[in-house]
């Protein structure tokens, strides 16, 4: 090995080293290589609730929680109209049994529009032992999967080895993970064999590639049995193994249709879920400007809120993307959703909104979701953050308040690439 | 005037039957350095490319239609599989049928295909990603292959294999996969719906980012055909299959032999 090569490959090394180095921490679903806007200003997360946390295998985890499709959508994505909610975890390590979309059952996707609240229930059995980050997700068709908060979920392994039963309209039971599974590779590799014979017919029968010699000398379609290259054994066998496949195809045919006498095409069910209110109207809110400050990862965003009820109003929450801030205690923070998407909103002058009151709010959250989740732009096309404002009143009423806010850094850091 | 026109054919007959003698002396030549072990080689070898290159073309076109049963439907597989398998198979029946007069082309393709395709599963499907293997096993075409080199060795012309081959190939790579779908498209009971098992699996399997919607298949638009999808998709799968087969054909004369010919050449 000569210097110059172990010189070489030091560099390398540390070239790589640098550029691992400074990578920023990427969290678990690559939801932080999304650009803000996508998050932000798509859809909101909230009540959001993963549990229980610790399950063997075969054991349900249920997740809950509403997302709403945000009237700050961004005119560069396509307009929302068909969307599906699923869970976002590495794989099938949970399977997933039953989903509700607004009390619906959905197996399949259902028909969305801007401003929309969709509530969702589902169900996972744990299906592969590990630590695996769960989150509720929305696909909205033209834009993609848009994730929730997510919740770290261990699944122990059980002394049972993961089922999953399934009935079918002709009344048996079958267990799913795999039904039909060793048919479908036999059935195939039965077929293998038959196409190895005829290879091995023409290979082993055969010399190959000296026949190049002759067949440049002949038209292409002249399969000279006088010289020998395709004589009538050939035919004859090669008809022989057609006859099998043949005869194979009627028999496997016969088979699985009296198997399975009652097949259906794929099932498809697309629906309209019922309307969800975004709640009594009870205030009315604008953003009039927002500055995030990097080095501390602090929002702060002034809000105009006018009470329109005849009783007292607080704001109680800000949700934003897949992060619910709360103004209230840590007991009431950890009620709002996954701890890692949880923060504190710092409310200015904090209390009650009397009826009829105009105030300005001032609100400032400092978290490092922020950064881990990359939510604010900084020098993004668009400059602006949407978030969803929770107003209650005393008697168990709530209203959910969009806003929309241009939002400016407070150090502008210079770069010196693009 | 007669006898003498007579007297040539003749001679160019019997030369012609001069020239077919040695080369049947030819074709059983003994060669010093080429022997059997090259032919062992090279058809080993082969398998890899070949295997590679079916298998990714498969994927570019056919993709989660292979990947998934729930995407194995009447009207939109068929037509897709039909098309995206017969391309690499054509390629090599035009080269091995060419260069050696084998009908081996599209069997050999679809053997080496078989093993890359449940290798690929096997290993990244169902032991990485732990999807078992009764939701995503992949098509087969080596039935299909087979009658597709016959026709081959029996009508002795691409154009009359493209004709009928690539029909014979749609039908068959349908009604050979069909047999093992068959169980998976039985209706059953789950989340409060009647579908089918392969339906089941594409829920319960999460796929988080192939959402429901985007799985291209039968919705009920075909359904103005007397509810036949599945023959008038068939009809067009033949169509699709014969396009794909002189794509496969253009790769095998301009992509693969042209270019050796011309290395040949200058050499
Ligand atoms: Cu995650």
């Amino acid at each position: 090995m000569g210097k110059r090569f172990v010189l070489g490959s030091v560099g390398v090394l540390l070239v790589l080293a640098a550029i691992v180095a400074n990578t920023p921490n990427v969290a678990a679903h690559g939801e932080a290589a999304d650009e803000p806007f996508l998050k932000n200003m798509t859809t909101a997360f909230f009540n959001v609730s993963v549990s229980p946390t610790e399950i063997e295998v075969g054991e349900p985890v249920k997740v809950t929680g509403s997302v709403k499709i945000l009237e700050t959508w961004p005119h560069t994505l396509e307009t929302p109209e068909i969307a599906s909610i699923m869970p976002v975890v590495p794989g099938p390590v949970f399977v997933l049994k039953e989903r509700f979309v607004n009390g619906t059952a959905a197996i399949g996707s259902f028909f969305a529009q801007k401003g929309g609240i969709y509530e969702f229930e589902m169900e996972l059995v744990g299906k592969e032992p590990g630590d695996w980050h769960v989150h509720p997700g929305i696909a909205v068709y033209g834009t993609g999967t848009l994730i929730g908060p997510g919740e770290w979920v261990t699944v122990k392994p059980s002394d049972e080895p993961f089922s999953f039963p399934l009935t079918l309209l002709s009344g048996e039971t079958i267990e799913l993970s795999t039904y039909g599974g060793a048919f479908a590779w036999w059935w195939s590799f039965a077929g293998f064999v038959l196409g190895v014979a005829w290879i091995l017919y023409w290979t082993t029968n055969k010399r190959t590639v000296t026949n190049l010699a002759v067949t440049v000398q002949l038209p292409v379609n002249d399969d000279a049995p006088d010289i020998g290259l395709i004589t009538p054994r050939d035919h004859m066998w090669m008809n022989v193994i057609v006859g099998v496949t043949l005869v194979m195809l009627v028999v496997g045919w016969t088979y699985a249709t009296s198997n399975a006498p009652v097949r259906w095409p794929q099932q498809t069910d697309w629906f309209t879920p019922e309307f969800i209110s975004s709640g009594e109207k009870m205030a009315e809110a604008q953003a009039s400007g927002a500055t995030y400050d990097e080095a501390s990862e602090t929002l702060e965003m002034k809000v105009q809120v006018t009470n329109v009820i005849d009783s007292d109003i607080a704001l109680t929450q800000l949700t934003m993307a897949m992060a619910t801030f709360v103004n209230g205690p840590e007991a009431e923070q950890a009620k709002a959703g996954p701890s890692d998407f949880v923060g504190r909103l710092e409310v200015q002058p904090d209390g009650p909104i009397a009826p009829g009151e105009n105030k300005e709010l001032t609100l400032t959250i400092s978290s490092s979701i922020f950064s881990e989740e990359r939510l604010i732009p900084t020098q993004a096309p668009q400059q602006f953050i949407g978030a969803v404002l929770r107003f209650e009143n005393g008697n168990d009423g709530h209203e959910l308040v969009t806003v929309r806010s241009n939002v400016i850094p407070t150090q502008f850091r210079s770069t010196y690439l693009p | 005037m007669a006898t003498e026109t007579t007297t040539v054919t003749d001679i160019a007959d019997a030369a012609e039957r001069q020239r077919r003698l040695e080369l049947k002396e030819l074709l059983n030549k003994k060669y010093k350095w080429v022997d059997w072990k090259w032919d062992l080689v090279f058809w080993t070898t082969a398998v890899f490319v070949v295997a590679g290159a079916a298998d990714i073309t498969k994927q570019l076109f056919a993709g989660d239609w292979d990947f998934w049963t729930d995407w194995k439907d009447p009207q939109w597989w068929p037509v897709v599989t039909a098309f995206a398998t017969i391309i690499i198979p054509s390629t090599l029946q035009y080269i091995q049928w060419t260069a050696w007069r084998f009908p081996t082309g599209a069997t050999y393709t679809a053997c080496c295909l078989f093993f890359a395709a449940w290798v690929g599963r096997y290993f990244q499907w169902d032991l990485a990603a732990t999807y078992p293997m009764n939701f995503v096993w992949p098509a087969s075409v080596v039935c299909a292959g087979i009658l597709m080199d016959w026709t081959l060795m029996k009508t002795k012309s691409f154009i009359l294999t493209s004709l009928i081959g690539a029909h014979v190939w749609a039908i068959a790579v349908w009604a050979y996969n069909y047999v093992p779908l068959a169980a998976f498209l039985q209706p059953a009971h789950f989340m409060d719906h009647v579908v089918t098992v392969a339906d089941v699996q594409g829920i319960a399997y999460i796929r988080s980012q192939t959402p429901e919607y985007l799985r291209l298949i039968e919705r009920g638009a075909l359904r103005s055909f007397l509810g036949e999808t599945q023959y008038v998709s068939l009809a067009f799968a033949g169509t699709a299959a014969f396009v794909g087969y002189w794509i496969g054909q253009f790769i095998g004369r301009y992509l693969a032999v042209w270019p050796i010919r011309r290395y040949l050449k200058t050499v």
